[in-house]
This record gives structure tokens, sequence and C-alpha cells, in this order.
């Protein structure tokens, strides 16, 4: 078969887009309504744990969790990373950090911005306190970000 | 080749609706999955690998959904796989499910399907804007609106038959708990005076957009032993053909009568019209009930409609059809095919409640998908192989 040489095949943008929604369900429902109250839920499972954000089944056992309870709006960073340029999609315009952060009560942690001003004062250990959003909508992004908390 | 003996030992779904807002889409699967392990006796912990299948990905916009529905299904640390094969996905995911039981591969598996429709537009979802394509932009109906008018001149059936089978459907599934529609007083009036939405297609003759999920516990003759009412796999035939190409006969496609003859070769059945109780049959415009009955080879060509005519496919008569109230009565696309593998084996296990045909024990499902292009069938019963 004769081949057309590369300036004679077509191409064409294709751009595939729906609207969807989607229900959270009774678990990250309570959640996302929490947050908008300025409260963090954690789900606690049946051996005990609280996983923060809340899952609606034990990802060891596959159980149900059983109850949701109010976790600390403060906790621990167990890990980070710092960006220096921060994209347009990053959740802060300054230089910050990328941070696992396990909230007071809860015995998983989440992964969330601090605003920490330079990576001079990130450390693992470090505590941290949430900044929520002043008009929330019921997203992660209630939480703006998280802030230290100088060791008094 | 020889196959370990396969049974269904647990059935279930969900309460199907226009919008299940309650749950998640975890949420909804789950519903579904706990009833089967509920109904076979067992929890997650038995379970040896997950199957799970769904329609296009468009429909919710949930890319891989295997991954994000393990923790739901209680997969961790098992196999868990997807199936997709558009709408007769649910089917061959119970198929997928089956043969990992008759390799002798595993003993006990839990297979899954859903749709949540109400998260998404499947009618648009089937009509991208493919560059250097027309757009089709008229979704399923619009798709097999021709191919039914065609088979109504081919048969020279009188228009009534769609309307018929649109009734018969909606009474059967007033005798369902969990079928979506519920229409008390159904009768052809009403079905008559609905719109005409893609000719001879009628609003009525049509299925609704429903937001379910289905899922069997599928066990070895090991496992099975002590389970009460296993429903066996005498055969399972899946078949697929492109969907256009010169010569091509859409109306009785070629793949769908070779996946019948083969399904009943494996079962041993030469004789389906007398050997076979029931059937549920993936019908989810009114007239595919006739059209698939020549396809599947129970009644002769251009001779299905006659069936529905004398009543023959309604419960109490001698060949029922679609006694859940079948796609016409509940459609989330994805379980739909799996709803028809899993009504059927309630048959022979004489659990089909009020919906129950008396006697059956020989019981077929059927699903197909895409432009009838995909085919997946399963024979049930309630003899051992």
């Amino acid at each position: 078969m004769a081949t057309p040489d590369d300036s004679e095949v077509l191409k064409a943008p294709y751009a595939l887009q729906y609207t969807y929604t989607r229900s959270t369900g009774p678990v990250l429902g309570h959640f996302f309504a929490g947050l908008m109250a300025g409260r963090v839920l954690g789900a606690r499972t049946a051996t005990g744990r609280v996983l923060v954000p809340p899952a609606e089944y034990d990802p060891d056992t596959g159980e149900a969790v059983e109850a949701l309870i109010e976790v600390g709006t403060a906790g621990t960073v167990t890990t980070w990373t710092w960006v220096d340029a921060p994209a347009e999609s990053a959740p802060l315009s300054r230089a910050f950090g990328w941070a696992l952060i396990r909230l007071d009560g809860a015995d998983t942690a989440m992964l969330h911005a601090v605003d920490a001003g330079s990576p001079e004062r990130m450390a693992t250990g470090m505590r941290v306190r949430a900044r929520f959003a002043a008009e929330p909508r019921g997203a992660i992004t209630d939480i703006v970000c998280f802030d230290p908390v100088e060791a008094s | 080749m020889s196959r370990e003996p396969c049974a269904v030992i647990g059935v279930g779904q969900t309460r199907h609706a226009s919008r299940r807002k309650d749950v998640s889409i975890p949420g909804l699967v789950r519903e579904a999955a706990l009833r089967a392990l509920d109904d076979a006796g067992l929890t997650f912990a038995d379970i040896d690998a997950v199957v799970l299948g769904k329609a296009p990905d468009t429909f919710e916009g949930v890319v891989m959904p295997e991954l994000f529905l393990a923790s739901a299904l209680g997969a961790a640390g098992k196999p868990m796989m997807r199936v997709h094969t558009a709408g007769s996905v649910g089917g061959s995911t119970a198929i997928v499910a089956a043969h990992l039981i008759q390799a002798g591969v595993h003993e006990r598996v839990l297979t899954v399907a859903f749709e949540k429709q109400s998260e998404s537009d499947a009618m648009w979802a089937l009509s991208p804007r493919i560059p250097f394509q027309p757009t089709l932009v008229a979704g399923a109906g619009g798709y097999f609106a021709p191919l039914v008018r065609s088979y109504i001149q081919r048969a020279g059936a009188p228009p009534h038959i769609g309307v018929e089978v649109a009734v018969k459907d909606r009474l059967h599934a007033l005798r369902n708990p969990y079928a979506h529609l519920h229409m008390e007083g159904i009768d052809r009036a009403m079905v008559e005076a609905s719109p005409m939405l893609w000719d001879p297609i009628r609003y009525l003759e049509t299925c609704p957009s429903s937001d379910g999920a289905c899922a069997m516990v599928l066990a070895s003759e090991r496992a099975a032993r002590g389970a009460a009412r296993p429903a066996w796999v005498r055969g399972t035939a899946m078949r697929s053909e492109p969907t256009m190409f010169a010569g091509r006969d859409a109306v009785n496609p070629r793949a769908g009568q070779d996946c019948a003859q083969a399904l009943y070769r494996e079962a041993g059945i030469d004789d389906p019209r007398r050997q076979l109780d029931t059937a549920e049959i993936y019908v989810p415009f009114s007239w595919f009930e006739p059209m698939w009955l020549e396809n599947l080879g129970l009644a002769d060509e251009g001779q299905g409609w006659r069936m529905t005519d004398e009543g023959a496919t309604a419960l109490g008569g001698r060949f029922p059809v679609n006694a859940s109230g079948g796609v016409l009565s509940s459609n989330p696309i994805g379980a739909s095919g799996m709803l028809r593998f899993a009504e059927a084996a309630l048959q022979v296990r004489g659990m089909a409640g009020e919906h129950q045909v008396d006697g059956a024990r020989n019981a077929l499902g059927h699903a197909y998908g895409g432009g009838s292009q995909f085919f997946a069938m399963w024979i049930v019963s309630e003899e051992r192989p």
C-alpha cells in the first residue's frame, strides 16, 4: 500500500467531556458536611483504628466502619516535601510544603498543604493546625491549608 | 475438555431505582454483594476472588472501578479483575467468574456488576463527537429502532406485539420487589398512549434508566456441598462480531445464533424448546423479545412474535420469558446482564418468590451488548452436570 507522508495525515483534537454527579453516601457525606462546620470526622473501624479521611469500609478487613467520630483539627507531620515554585493548580500561590498529617485522635495521615513560608520551618514531627476557608463548600478544600503551631 | 462443576450458591441484588442517592457507588455494590453472601451463608473472608463488571467507564466517569471498589467488595489481598463487554457485561462477568471455578483455580468466587446511571448520562456517553466521523447523537433507541422496523417487516408481525411485551414484562415486575418499575394498572392503552420516541419504539416500550447492582457467589462442587438449593451451571457461551460489515444481518446476528448453538451443545441440550423451562432474555426495547427468541432458536425465523401473541411468554404460559420483569422493568446497564443470569438461577433454585415459574428445572440467562455485537449466555439447572 502506498503510504502518505506525514504532512498528508490529518489529525484533529478530540475533547471527551460529560457532566457527571457523585453521591457521597453516608460516610463521606458526613465528612464533607463536617468540614463545612469546621469539624473533622474520622471513621472508627471494628478493630478500633480511626481513619482520616474516612473510608466506608475498613481497607484491611472489608468490614463496614462502625462510627464517625470527631478528631482534632491539629496534628503531627509524619513526612513532607517542599514546593518552591507552585503550579497554578497548587493550593497555595507561594512556596509551601506538602505533608502527610496525622490529626490528633486519628491513626492514619492525610495529605495536605502546610503554609510554612520556608523549608527550614518544616520537620517531621512538627505540629500543625488546620486553617478553614471563610466560605466553605463541603469539599476537602474547606481546609485551605495547615499552619505550623510553634512550640510554646 | 473436563471441567469442574460450578454452582450458584448465592444471589443478591439491590432495590433498583432512578436515583439511589442514599448510597455511594461503593455502597451500591456492597448492598448486592452482602445479600449474595448472606444467601450463601458466607462472609467476604470465605471468598477467593472477586470478578467485577460494568459498562463503559464514561457512564459514571470512574476509570478503573475495580480499584475504586476493592475495599467495598472485601477484595483486599485477593485476586480482583474487571470485565467489560458493553451491555452484555453482566453476563460475561458471571461467565468469567464461572470459568475460574470450572478451571479449578478457585473454590468460591464473588461476582458483581453494577451501574449508577443517575451519576451520568448514558445516552450522551454513547454518542461522543469523534473527529472524522458523523456524530451519532441517537442513543441506543435510535440505533435499534431501524432494526426493529426491519424485523416487523421481515416477519410480517402485527404492530401490537411490542405493546404486548411492554405490558407483560411490567405485569411480571409487579411480582418482583426489587424491580425499578412497579406500574400498577399497566395495560395496552397506557403503552399505546405513550409518546413515540424512536418510531416504532414508544416510550413505554423502552427500558428505564436505573441505579442498581447484582451479585452472585459461585462455588465448586466441594464448596457447594451443604448449600441449600444450588443452581448448577450446565453451559456458558460468549460470541462477538463487528458492529458493521458488508452482509451483516444486524436483526438476527450470526454471533447470537452461534452463541446459542454452542451453549446448547455444551449443556447437552438438543431440543431447547422442550428442554428449557424459562428464559431471562436481555430485552431493552419490547420488540427484542420475539427477535431474540428467533435468534436463540427458541422460535422459527419470522415466528417469534406468535409466541408473544399467544401468551406463551407470560407467567403461566408454556415458556415464560423475563418473569422478573426483565430489562424493561429494571436497567442498571452493567448489571442488567447479570440480573438475567441471576434470575435464571433463582428460577431453578425455586427461590424466585412471587415470580417463580412453576417447576422450572432448566433456565437460560442471556445478555447482549454494543450494536447487537456481544453475546453472553448460560444455562443453569437444578441438576448437577
